[in-house]
């Protein structure tokens, strides 16, 4: 699987409560969508905009903080088509993947990649191309990469569209 | 034979076999799962799609702590929704209403050292301190879990954290979980447990606040390994003797990723700046800083050590003219204690306003949300931007005696001045029991 898209760039340790905070916590999900990133400092406030197709690349412990399912569920919401991050939380990066969406490390992604560049995830060669260099991806245990070929936790252990 | 970690002794052998071929996950079989009326909410619709029943509901530790009682109407309706399914799963109920999850688990006598443990909420770690592996999933995986009764997990590597040194009186654990976080960083420990080895002599109290801010430091548990003081705590909330020879412990010469030691010596109490926990500083850095509101509570300090030092230091007192003192209890039974032996009425003498227990304040959910540009001092588990209400909010991280201590003057400051003057026996003659009995001001 290859997966193309314009870049969404977020830091290092952005937590849970800054890329959805709890006020927004519903099972509604015109609401749940309202919260994206809306704690997020003024200068990077990207959560409104049209969001569709964008790859998300964030630098070190990505999604650190609560276990609120809402927080990941919110990235599907918006459209977002993966999660590439130096490093990303452990529940985090298990409810994102859990939802069918791809998370995947790139331990040597560099510092300041640009927002809005055009970036390719190849699934199959396991790396990452942006700005016509291939980062490559930390390896992933064959129990993840199972989850997300069947497209979610769910699916995995044979419960189809959940 | 190979040394092991607790963490290894407890998890090795619940499977025999990875998930996949390969892999390092196992589906390892849980002992109890806890669920709140938040993150259970959202697992219910796709749950009962399946047809399925919980696989073991009286395994479940099932309680209402988010919308407790709820402020907005949508928050009934969400609360009702798990009430409901609470009902049709036929899930005990004895818990509902009386408090925040994590300390109604640690209060049970359901949860016994080398027991397994998920919740749907990353403090579930807390009740590590009872040497335990205690672990926070997202609703996805719990809904796993509460489908077959295991959980898929991997078999992390372990962090050693010893603790030596002598206790100081003004120190909590909150500035050990603070100065730990300091050191390792926010992501410090993802993936990985923390182990701890006390040989201070650290009140139960504070284990817990320790064990709760693992997850602070990415930690997937945070276990202290059992001792006489965990035996005492049990022997005393069972009212039977546990049976400490079956207590699995770590193996001398288990592997560890790596290796801490904190002298309480040495430490001094810590808060950690406004927006994450990147920035922890000793408390006399921030002398003179003012505070619009005071927060003593949460599952990572609102328990009888915490209310009883801010009772201790605010006995007879005011809290600052026009400051907010908001004091929420971590569980409806620290509530009832507290009523018995005066803490509440010392504390609302003072001026405190006393929430029932619930997650409150420091999930921004309600009872002491905070606005832009105001100052928060909370002993709750985390700073993030707009955590307790405004992003622009600002939201300061330290022990219920630094807090304590915030309140008396508006402002933040090292709290160890509040001792000056004063012999230890002042504190020791205080008339709250168990933070003297535990050495906290002894």
């Amino acid at each position: 699987m290859i997966l193309t898209g314009k870049a969404l760039v977020m830091g290092n340790n952005v937590n849970t409560d800054v890329l959805h905070p709890s006020c927004f916590f519903s099972l509604d999900d015109k609401r749940v969508r309202e919260g994206f990133m809306k704690a997020a400092s003024h200068d990077e406030q990207v959560g409104s905009g049209d969001l569709t197709g964008r790859i998300l690349i964030a630098g070190d412990n990505f999604g650190c903080g609560s276990s609120r399912e809402t927080g990941a569920r919110v990235f599907l919401l918006a459209g977002i088509r993966a999660v590439v991050a130096r490093s990303i939380a452990r529940i985090f990066s298990r409810n994102v993947r859990n939802l069918g969406l791809p998370a995947v490390e790139c331990p040597d992604l560099p510092d300041q990649p640009k927002d809005g560049e055009e970036v390719e995830l190849d699934l199959n060669k396991w790396c990452l191309r942006m700005n016509s260099e291939n980062f490559p991806l930390k390896p992933i245990d064959p129990f993840w990469k199972a989850v997300m070929k069947a497209g979610g936790l769910m699916p995995f252990l044979g419960f189809k569209d959940l | 034979m190979t040394a092991l970690t607790l963490t290894e002794k407890i998890l090795r052998g619940k499977a025999p076999e990875p998930i996949l071929p390969g892999s390092k996950y196992y589906q390892i079989p849980v002992d109890w799962v806890l669920g709140h009326d938040a993150t259970i909410a959202l697992l219910i619709e796709r749950f009962q799609k399946t047809g399925a029943r919980i696989w073991d509901p009286s395994r479940c530790f099932f309680a209402a702590d988010h919308f407790a009682p709820p402020s907005t109407p949508e928050r009934a309706d969400i609360l009702n929704r798990y009430l409901n399914f609470v009902d049709e799963q036929a899930v005990p109920k004895e818990l509902l209403f009386k408090g925040i999850s994590h300390q109604l688990l640690v209060e049970d006598s359901r949860c016994q050292p080398g027991t397994v443990i998920c919740g749907a909420d990353s403090h579930t770690v807390m009740a590590g301190a009872i040497g335990c592996f205690a672990t926070g999933l997202g609703s996805t995986d719990i809904m796993a879990v509460l489908l077959t009764g295991k959980a898929i997990l991997p078999i992390p590597e372990t962090i050693k954290v010893s603790f030596k040194g002598d206790l100081p009186p003004w120190l909590f654990g909150k500035d050990l979980a603070l100065e730990i976080i300091r050191r390792i960083g926010e992501g410090g420990a993802v993936d990985r447990v923390l182990e701890y080895h006390d040989q201070s002599g650290l009140p139960m109290d504070s284990r817990f606040t320790v064990s709760n801010m693992s997850v602070e430091a990415g930690a997937t548990a945070g276990i202290f390994v059992p001792d006489d003081l965990l035996y005492d705590y049990l022997c005393e909330r069972d009212n039977a003797l546990p049976e400490k020879e079956s207590w699995l412990k770590p193996d001398s010469g288990a592997h560890y990723a790596d290796e801490i030691f904190v002298n309480l010596k040495e430490l001094s109490p810590l808060v950690a700046l406004p927006g994450d926990l990147s920035r922890i500083v000793p408390a006399s850095e921030l002398e003179g800083q003012a505070v619009g509101q005071i927060f003593i509570g949460s599952c990572a300090g609102g328990r009888l050590e915490d209310l009883a030092i801010a009772a201790s230091l605010l006995k007879g007192r005011q809290v600052a003219p026009g400051v907010r003192l908001v004091v929420t209890p971590a569980s409806q039974k620290i509530y009832a204690e507290c009523l018995r032996n005066g803490i509440f009425q010392t504390l609302t003498e003072a001026g405190a306003m006393i929430t029932n227990s619930s997650c409150g304040a420091c999930g921004g959910i309600d009872k002491g949300l905070i606005g832009a540009g105001e100052a928060c001092v909370s002993t709750s588990n985390r700073n993030f931007r707009g955590r307790m209400g405004s992003p622009d909010g600002l939201i300061y991280l330290a022990s219920p005696l630094t807090a304590a201590a915030a309140a008396l003057t508006g402002r933040l400051g090292d709290p160890r001045k509040v001792f000056e003057g004063k012999s230890r026996e002042d504190f020791h003659s205080n008339p709250w029991p168990r933070p003297t009995e535990t050495g906290v001001l002894a």
